[in-house]
């Protein structure tokens, strides 16, 4: 549409063309090639804080405290200074505007843990129609005490505390603990935020548990997904429980006192190993159905189940859940694994499988090996439908993906052709799914259409990258094909000690031309931070 | 009969030369001939209603495929698979 790389000949262009159907947002997006974050403020001296994130809207940027116990919240703002010389722009920022509040004002900080805990500094989530940001403050994580009911070899975290606090003002408007259990909130694995509906997964006590978040700022537990499918399955079955635990009364007179508290464990010990409930029901009759439906013929059938069922069944009975994630909001992506795959630090190699449930219907729509080809195909075709956090937020669909952006699928393409071993190559893609929820920034720099840059070295997935001394380009995707802008961590003469490990996170802000990188050492010395903008 | 726009300038003079008024009556009055369909074979239902569906294109899809290894699959009555020993079934004829 743009013929001219000129911001001024393009925005005359805009005043007169309509850009094509449904590219409003594309058509805008470009003008991003036209301001970039070029100029970086080296080194800035600012709070030791570890600085987390921005918010999606850009509203706020989250920090945590050293000693990961309180949070502090700024508002991204923008440096203003006066300069009484004529030719301003030839002249160097005043040193006073080279100043972390320049461009970020804090707005308040608040304690969120207590002695003994730690925020887990590595979650959070944002609800972005009020406002609301979810923390998770916990006790050190250990090894696993031996327990009834929970699974061998997860870690175990004494108390965890979930935190919704109104970014505005920073009061905290409602907690969700969960005892002796374990969640894992690295980079938010497991936890996913849909609209206002929150699913944690304890991996410990083997439950999805969906909360609600309401407009009054209040966590409700909707369903715990686990060993019950329906909101009423306990009470169902402990009040059956209850009626066949009669006739034993005469053999265990203080049974009726523990009914109330562990009315099936004591009355039925039996069943407990025999009566496979919940969603562990569902999984392995949904596989069972469809190996029976296959054959018509009755031996055939039989055959079949015996080759294809009965000898996998007790891996299938031992099969956890592992991560979930929303597909929409009554569907369920579940990844199930063995329990080995858990607590070992690479998975690929172990049995995963995925399945699709309803939430409401509480059955299982579909089944698949983490080497289905079909379910390959979906996701190459709606990655972006994998990463809807919501159904209202615009700039999701933006995010590049194979789905919505030809180069993205492209360099997926050219993995794929690379790949000598087929099953192999879906795996690994596959090893992806289901996506942790709100880890790929919006912002316009990372899109594929308008910029080039090292996937390696940076990319929108805010994760902990290998820092490098030399800079990282940013090349136009489109003619003329230049150089656009620089981002480099670190000291602007590179750091002394060339030898130190580096780490690097960059921060971008989701639609102003504005980032911070950071760069730490691993040996506790204070990071550095830089700031890019655009001057 | 003069253009319809009168004397004012225009890209090609004879545009709008072949309207003729629908009502004689007036007719200064010039609204093109419409054209009523002779049949109703291409109404719409009277109950229909258009919604959107609520389900995206994802789930779609997942809950397509599931669908189709239905189809693809022998039909078989439920009842056979909860009580086949029952024998309240009859026999299946053999196909060979």
């Amino acid at each position: 549409m743009f013929r001219s790389n000129n911001i001024v000949a393009r925005v005359f262009q805009r005043q007169i063309y309509t850009p094509a159907p449904g590219t409003s947002v594309h058509c805008a997006r470009r003008f991003y090639e036209n301001l970039v974050p070029s100029c970086t403020i080296y080194d800035v001296e600012c709070p030791d804080h570890l600085f987390r994130k921005f918010t999606d809207d850009g509203q706020y940027l989250i920090s945590f405290s050293r000693n990961h116990q309180d949070l502090i919240v700024y508002r991204p703002t923008w440096l203003s200074f006066s300069c009484k010389e004529e030719d301003c722009d030839a002249h160097d920022l005043p040193p006073k505007s080279k100043r972390f509040e320049s461009f970020f004002t804090q707005l308040y900080c608040v304690p969120l843990a207590s002695c003994n805990e730690q925020i887990c500094k590595d979650f959070f989530l944002y609800m972005e129609s009020n406002q609301y940001g979810i923390f998770a403050t916990s006790t050190p994580v250990t090894e696993a005490p031996a327990s009834e009911g929970a699974i061998q070899g997860v870690p175990f975290i004494e108390k965890m505390t979930f935190h919704l606090l109104r970014l505005g003002d920073g009061v905290i408007l409602d907690e969700k603990v969960f005892n002796n259990d374990f969640v894992n909130l690295t980079h938010n694995v497991g936890v996913f935020l849909y609209d206002d509906l929150l699913a944690i997964v304890s991996l410990r006590n083997q439950a999805i548990h969906i909360l609600q978040i309401r407009d009054s700022g209040n966590l409700v537990d909707v369903r715990a997904i686990g060993a019950f499918c329906h909101e009423d399955d306990e009470l169902f079955l402990n009040s059956n429980a209850q009626c066949m635990a009669l006739p034993d009364k005469s053999k265990l007179p203080q049974l009726p006192e523990n009914h109330a508290q562990n009315g099936l464990h004591h009355s039925q010990p039996n069943l407990e190993d025999s009566f496979l409930s919940g969603i562990k029901q569902r999984l392995l009759s949904f596989i069972f159905r469809g190996i029976w439906d296959e054959e018509n013929d009755p031996s055939l059938r039989v055959q079949g189940l015996k080759k294809k069922f009965y000898f996998h069944f007790q891996d299938y009975v031992n099969l956890i859940i592992w991560k979930v994630q929303f597909l929409d909001r009554h569907h369920l992506l579940i990844k199930f694994g063995s329990v080995e795959g858990v607590v070992s630090r690479n998975a690929d190699h172990h049995l995963a499988f995925f399945a699709v449930y309803n939430m409401e219907t509480t059955e299982i729509v579909a089944f698949y090996q983490n080497s289905a080809e079909d379910l390959y195909l979906l996701f190459e075709q709606f990655s972006d439908h994998f990463h809807a956090a919501s159904r209202n937020s615009l700039y999701m669909n933006f995010i590049s993906s194979p789905s919505n952006n030809i180069h993205a699928l492209e360099q997926l393409r050219c993995i794929k052709n690379k790949a000598n071993v087929s099953s192999q190559f879906v795996k690994k893609m596959l090893s992806s799914l289901p996506f942790s929820c709100q880890t790929q920034s919006p912002s316009p720099y990372f899109d594929l259409s308008l910029f080039r840059f090292d996937e390696k070295l940076i990319s929108a997935t805010d994760r902990h990258r290998q820092s490098t001394d030399h800079p990282i380009k940013f090349i136009l995707r489109r003619q003329p094909y230049s150089l656009k802008f620089k981002i480099k961590s670190g000291p602007e003469a590179g750091s002394s000690d060339g030898r130190a490990k580096k780490i690097a996170l960059f921060l971008f802000h989701p639609f102003l031309p504005l980032a911070l990188s950071i760069q730490q050492t691993l040996f506790l010395q204070p990071s550095v931070v830089n700031i890019h903008f655009r001057r | 009969m003069g253009s319809v726009l009168g004397d004012w300038p225009s890209f090609d003079p004879h545009n709008f030369s072949q309207l003729r008024p629908s009502d004689p009556s007036c007719p200064s009055r010039m609204t093109p001939a419409t054209y009523h369909p002779t049949h109703s074979r291409t109404l719409p239902p009277p109950d229909q209603v258009i919604t959107t569906e609520a389900k995206n294109i994802l789930l779609r899809h997942v809950y397509q495929r599931t669908e189709e290894k239905d189809v693809l699959r022998p039909k078989r009555a439920p009842s056979e698979l909860l009580t086949p020993e029952h024998g309240c079934k009859q026999p299946r004829a053999s196909p060979l």
